[in-house]
């Protein structure tokens, strides 16, 4: 009884509990858990049935459309660390009302990626030992685990401070330097785990790490701006509205530019080169998942964010978001695809590899963006996401 | 020590696939999940077209990317020069098969292309693994250290040399040679069965051995020498100009061979 009363007593300090959820808290609570519950119980049911065969996936194409959701969801977590660290690393102030909402969105998005990983990988609670006791520094995946499970620390380590109002102390500071660190140590090894293999020419480059580190950012920009589209604008502070309407989308819109640099680059070098396996590229460049990559994912997004009339319209600002969400995700399938179209080994008699994503693999898309839904919603009512203490008054106060 | 190596005369091949069928047998292998394939390449086209062939094993490479890529160690090389897969550490993450250049790493859990899927016809009553052979090499050989026997499900599995035959070779022997009957049962089963005795199994560090000799004076060939994997397995290629290209899915549509 006592027990119960304390733990009462303690979760009332730190959550909302007396507060009404409103109702983006309220539906995103219930599409999440529905989402989850359908998504989950489908991919269970088929795992159970046939095992990872309900997967498309084979000895040709090892790393399908599960993998593309997980790299979509830590991808996107990483740049929702550095775009968190602006303020607490780099003193930029006018991401602060942002901050605590993007810190939590890269814990549940992190989360989302892990529960993806798990019924994608065929051993996942051997891994819990096997990668601690393997310690094979020189695989590029065992650094990913190594700094992944580090960003998840630090990112609640973070939340936490935060949530205790503790923003300005030297030792939020040493955890927000700590945390920047590893969000770009992480993705850039995520980077390196495709970059590395000079045995498949269509994914080999030294570029790797930065286009997942650069894409990660841009994919976060598309993240915090679907989620502040529609914050009431009366109820808004100057400053806020400011971030949302102008910044923000700025940063998006630059950022949207960058990965479009970076992919053409790519695709250009890729279709000029005649070294065996970039053919792939010729191959993927017909397929629907591409062109809207392309055109509907980087163009259409650059066009809508391209003056400021139309950045500062909420549902020009929440479509451009949409589209970028997807695209960058069908990026992730198509980087799969095109470095293991082409079969290796396989003789002439082998063509292009059919691979497309199978039911079971549609389905872990509910499942992920159920869970992060249902945490996103459940925070958003219950750990104040929107807190803004203002900015640090030690810096205020220096003649900077 | 022992550094075991194969070598394969690509003028004796006669491409039957015995060796396929053999392996299929001593390792309990799927339909389409062969360690040991055959390869066929048609080049050029009528009247000088030619159908040419490639029996490719795991290669046992001296730097193999596929252990460097492995974030647990399942995956390792033995003091004789093997590389093996240790089933009860693999976790499934499939990284060795993106990273091996000859695609000789298999994971059973897909849709099968033949039918019946022989899975469901002979099912492991246990549950265990990927499936349960009617035909299948004595219980007590099955090491899933060494990834020996019927392959466990959510696993990598790989060529190894039959390592269950020829870790049991008596010490010092270079050559391993299946016409010798008192060597017969510790050469690899593609070896024994080769009909027209295009393999050789042998010691590579022995410079007395005849893999060695075969490999200096017949020109032995690795594939893909350029990603540094450094190969274990030696082609012979004869008068042949080179050994048939790797990814040629454009080529073989487009006719440009």
């Amino acid at each position: 009884m006592a027990t119960a009363l304390l733990t009462n007593e303690v979760l009332r300090r730190y959550l909302d509990l007396d507060r009404r959820p409103d109702a983006l808290s309220i539906a995103m609570m219930a599409f999440g858990g529905i989402a989850a519950a359908i998504g989950f119980a489908w991919v269970f049911h088929d795992l159970w049935r046939w095992g990872h065969a309900a997967f498309n996936t084979s000895s040709d194409v090892a790393w399908g459309a599960p993998i593309a959701f997980y790299l979509f969801f830590l991808l996107s977590s990483s740049g929702l660390s550095v775009l968190a660290s602006a303020d607490s690393v780099f003193g930029m102030n006018v991401f602060h009302p942002i901050a605590k909402r993007c810190v939590f969105l890269a814990i549940v998005t992190l989360v989302a990626g892990f529960s993806i990983l798990a019924l994608e990988i065929g051993h996942p609670f051997r891994m819990l030992w096997a990668l601690p006791v393997g310690m094979q520094w020189h695989s590029p995946m065992w650094w990913m685990g190594v700094f992944y499970s580090l960003d998840l620390l630090l990112l609640i380590v973070k939340f936490w401070r935060m949530h205790i109002g503790d923003w300005h102390s030297r030792f939020m500071h040493l955890v927000s330097i700590a945390s920047f660190v590893v969000c770009i140590l992480a993705p850039g090894t995520l980077g390196l785990v495709f970059g590395m293999m000079a045995m498949r020419p269509a994914w080999y480059s030294p570029v790797m790490p930065m286009y997942f580190i650069l894409s990660g950012f841009m994919s976060a920009l598309a993240f915090i701006t679907f989620f502040t589209a529609f914050e009431p604008r009366a109820s808004t502070p100057p400053r806020l509205r400011a971030l949302h309407e102008s910044v923000l989308p700025r940063l998006f819109f630059l950022a949207l530019l960058a990965v479009a640099g970076m992919r053409f680059g790519q695709i250009l070098t890729s279709l000029w080169s005649n070294y065996e396996g970039m053919e792939a590229h010729w191959h993927v460049l017909g397929s629907d998942a591409f062109r809207f990559e392309l055109l509907l994912g980087l163009v259409l997004p650059i066009l809508l964010l391209s003056t400021n009339g139309l950045r500062r319209n909420a549902l020009v600002r929440f479509a451009a978001a949409s589209l970028a969400m997807v695209g960058i995700f069908l990026a992730r399938l198509n980087l799969l695809i095109v470095g293991q179209v082409v079969p290796l080994f396989k003789g002439y008699w082998a063509d292009y590899v059919d691979y497309w994503p199978s039911t079971t693999e549609w389905m872990l898309i509910p499942a992920g963006f159920g869970i992060f839904c249902f945490a996103y919603g459940a925070g958003h009512w219950l750990l104040r996401l929107g807190d803004d203490p203002g900015p640090d008054p030690a810096l205020a106060a220096s003649p900077r | 020590m022992t550094r075991w190596g194969m070598v394969i005369d690509l003028e004796k091949c006669t491409g039957c696939q015995a060796c396929t069928t053999a392996c299929q047998m001593e390792n309990s292998r799927l339909p389409n999940e062969n360690w040991q394939d055959v390869l066929f390449y048609n080049e050029g086209t009528y009247p000088s077209g030619k159908l040419t062939w490639l029996p490719r094993p795991c290669m046992h490479c001296e730097k193999p990317s596929c252990m460097a890529v492995c974030p647990t160690g399942a995956t390792y090389k033995t003091a004789d020069g093997v590389v093996l897969v240790d089933w009860d550490r693999c976790i499934g993450c499939k990284y060795c098969m993106i990273a091996c250049p000859y695609g000789v790493r298999f994971y059973a859990e897909e849709k099968q292309k033949s039918r019946p899927d022989i899975r469901e016809v002979f099912p492991d009553p246990e549950g265990e693994k990927v499936w349960s052979p009617p035909w299948r090499m004595p219980d007590h050989l099955q090491n899933n250290k060494i990834g020996v026997g019927i392959q466990p499900k959510n696993v990598v599995s790989k060529c190894t040399f039959c390592y269950h035959r020829i870790s049991k070779a008596p010490p010092g022997t270079k050559d391993l040679d299946p016409s010798d009957p008192t060597l017969r049962e510790f050469t690899p089963a593609c070896v024994v069965t080769c009909a027209p005795g295009a393999r050789y199994f042998g010691d590579l560090d022995d410079p007395t051995s005849e893999v060695r000799r075969l490999i200096a004076e017949k020109r032995g060939t690795r594939l893909l020498d350029h990603t540094g994997n450094r190969p274990q397995v030696y082609y012979l290629a004869g008068e042949q100009p080179a050994i048939p290209e790797t990814r040629t899915v454009r080529r073989s549509r487009d006719g440009e061979a």
